[in-house]
């Protein structure tokens, strides 16, 4: 019995690291910058897909390439921002909602030009093994990437907290005006933080490979996660995002093994609706970061 | 003709006008000219010595979720009705030849709608066939039901054979499925306990309802019935459940994303467990490109082999040459059934889509392209069904699917694993 639930529970924290890293990237982006991107699960499409070419024509294990989706990732945010994004931001919401959920169509149907629907996977030696204790198993390939997304958690909150632009990211996050009189160059952070989460994106991206399809809807699958976690963590708060993904991926694990295979996004959102009937402002509290 | 209408347009907006006139009078000279001569000397007579193509329409999602079978499909289609078309075309029709109208219904059920009425009432038709995905084609039968427009297909859907005149379905159906994947569980074990899970479609349900309803029948007992929601993120819940269950055989009533992840997570957990993978994503060419060896050994059922007969392995060395891919069982299918339509054109004699459907309901064949099904007989009886259909047992062997259940259709024996 006790085995059943541990079991659940692990796979729940497993698959949860990965809505981590996709959801510290949205929250991120709208902590700072102050818009929703709804194109993030298509940064974690196009991750994967490199991933997959490298592995595919030069053998490149999708781990090793974590070394070049992050960066070509951390290009294209920072190219977004500074030819699209930086035109749009302004009182008025709407056109930030029309340009990322314009990428993300863009994005998504440019995929299926290039690449076609099909289902690309990579085999790794590691795919298909697990560490086994007791009763209990551990899959290789989502060890590795939940303990990468908890390490890149870590460093990004590191450098929030203990680096000069991470500082002065928190800044613009905390009040804009303000922190453009102290002379910090909201553009610059702007980049910055678009190009992070991105990379957090592509990081994803390569994670998965080894056990996941890479397909073109593929991020729609986890971007949906994604929302739910930033608005359960409080919008913009890093730690929030993380924790509410880790508890949303046992949640629905819990639900699938509990209620029903077909009912595992119930109880994540019954999870969601109880927080904010009780935290408006979700478990973080209502303090970004 | 829009384009030359569209060129005056800008000619009229242009600099030199005097120009544009003369050429607009040139261009309306030209083109009524064409058409006298046409008309005169062309059309009219053209009937006389090349008899009109017969069109066909095949529904097919070949961009969306299930593109990767509707690409397979359409390359399948294709080269059906050029088979017919180079055997001499419909003869009783003056040799006239088929012409496939493609549409792409996007893997989506409400472009389905749309397209397959578009296509009905753009086109002069004579007969469909499509969708493959029981969701989409149980909504473009609805809609040729509506337009009285005959509609072969391959899903298996129970559901198409309810209600409907112009549904033909010449391979096995659902129901029958669930009979043979349960009889192959017999294979592995005297005592088969066996864990059912399936996506919550229209595919999903029907097929493991029917699964649900026969098992007692069939000394076979069901320990886990568990439903899922298409496209999720992590088998490991699932089959955490199917240990807990103590099942010996694992049915997965299955897309292809979804299959790979359960292969593999079950592969993860060491669980010493038959798979039977059903029908769907499982006897496609793709499920072995992405799971690799794993497959080895993976039992599932197909209403169409390319090993039954000879015939078969000919569409399907064609096949393999043009796509590299062996003949899948939804692709090989369609073949046959366009020899279906083809037959029926010929006995009809008519590009009359009611004559076509009258035609398509008293078709009895045992032998060329058009029997081409396991048992080698196609006869419709009066909901659509062919009398005759069953499903075979395939295992992945080498990569390549085959036939191993029951006794008169097995053309290889079972691999042990």
């Amino acid at each position: 019995m006790w085995e059943t639930v541990a079991q659940a529970v692990i796979n729940g924290l497993l698959i949860g690291g990965i809505y981590a890293l996709v959801s510290i990237g949205v929250t991120l982006i709208f902590g700072v910058v102050k818009i929703v991107n709804f194109a993030q699960g298509e940064f974690v499409m196009i991750g994967m897909y490199i991933s997959f070419f490298l592995a595919n024509q030069f053998g490149i294990d999708p781990l090793v390439s974590l070394l070049v989706t992050m960066p070509v990732l951390f290009v294209i945010g920072v190219l977004i921002q500074h030819f699209l994004i930086r035109r749009v931001l302004g009182p008025n919401d709407m056109p930030q909602i029309f340009l990322t959920f314009a990428l993300s169509l863009l994005l998504l149907n440019l995929a299926l030009m290039l690449f076609t629907a099909n289902y690309r996977t990579v085999h790794t030696s590691y795919s298909d093994e697990a560490f086994h204790l007791g009763e209990l198993y551990i899959p290789e390939a989502k060890l590795i990437a939940f303990v990468v997304a908890m390490a890149l958690s870590g460093a990004l909150w590191v450098f929030l907290h203990f680096t000069d632009l991470g500082k002065a990211m928190r800044a613009a996050s905390q009040n804009r005006d303000v922190a453009t009189l102290m002379g910090i160059n909201p553009n610059r952070v702007f980049c910055v933080a678009l190009g992070i989460a991105l990379a957090l994106a592509g990081a994803a991206g390569s994670l998965l490979m080894p056990f996941y399809s890479a397909y073109p809807f593929v991020g729609q699958v986890f971007v949906l996660m994604a929302f739910v976690a930033v608005v359960l963590g409080t919008l913009g708060n890093v730690i929030g995002a993380l924790i509410a993904s880790l508890m949303m991926g046992v949640a629905e694990s819990l639900g699938i093994q509990y209620i029903g295979a077909d009912s595992g996004l119930i109880v994540v959102f019954a999870m969601l609706l109880l927080t904010l009937a009780f935290k408006p402002t979700g478990l973080g509290g209502g303090r970004a970061r | 003709m829009r384009k030359d209408r569209q060129g005056s347009v800008s000619n009229k907006a242009g600099l030199d006008r005097v120009l544009s006139k003369r050429q607009g009078r040139r261009e309306f000279l030209l083109k009524t000219g064409g058409i006298l001569a046409a008309s005169a000397f062309g059309a009219v007579p053209m009937r006389g010595w090349a008899a009109d193509p017969v069109n066909i329409g095949a529904l097919y999602p070949t961009t969306g979720s299930m593109a990767q079978i509707g690409v397979g499909c359409v390359a399948a289609a294709k080269l059906a009705v050029e088979m017919v078309n180079d055997a001499g075309g419909i003869k009783s029709l003056g040799g006239a030849k088929l012409n496939l109208i493609l549409s792409d219904v996007q893997s989506d059920t409400t472009v389905t709608r749309t397209e397959t009425d578009r296509l009905i009432t753009g086109n002069k038709l004579s007969a469909i066939h499509g969708c493959f995905a029981s969701a989409l084609t149980l909504i473009a039968s609805e809609v040729a039901e509506r337009a009285k427009m005959p509609l072969l297909t391959g899903s298996s859907s129970d559901q198409l054979n309810k209600g409907r005149t112009y549904t033909f379905t010449p391979f096995a159906r659902a129901s029958q499925f669930a009979l043979a994947q349960l009889r192959m569980s017999r294979l592995v074990s005297d005592k088969p306990k066996v864990a059912v899970i399936f996506e919550n479609t229209a595919f999903g349900t029907s097929t493991s309802n029917g699964l649900r309803e026969q098992a007692a029948a069939e000394g076979v007992e069901i320990v886990l019935f568990e439903p899922y929601s298409a496209g999720f993120t992590d088998a490991s819940p699932l089959i955490n459940k199917v240990k807990s269950s103590g099942a010996n055989a694992l049915f997965s009533v299955s897309y292809l994303n979804d299959l790979i992840l359960i292969v593999r997570t079950v592969k993860q957990v060491g669980l010493n467990i038959a798979i039977n993978g059903g029908s769907g994503g499982f006897v496609i060419p793709d499920f072995y490109k992405n799971v690799g060896k794993l497959a080895e050994g993976l039992q599932g059922v197909a209403h169409w082999n390319h090993d039954m007969d000879a015939n078969a392995e000919k569409v399907n060395a064609e096949y393999k040459k043009r796509t590299g891919e062996f003949l899948f069982e939804y692709a090989g299918g369609l073949v046959a059934q366009t020899f279906m339509i083809a037959d029926a054109l010929e006995r009809a004699a008519s590009t009359d889509p009611q004559k076509v459907r009258d035609a398509i309901a008293s078709l009895d064949v045992s032998s060329g392209y058009a029997a081409m099904c396991p048992g080698s007989k196609v006869k419709f009886g009066p909901d659509g069904k062919n009398i005759h259909a069953h499903p075979v047992g395939v295992q992945w062997q080498n990569g390549d699917l085959a036939s191993v259940f029951p006794e008169e259709d097995k053309r290889a024996p079972l691999m042990k694993t």
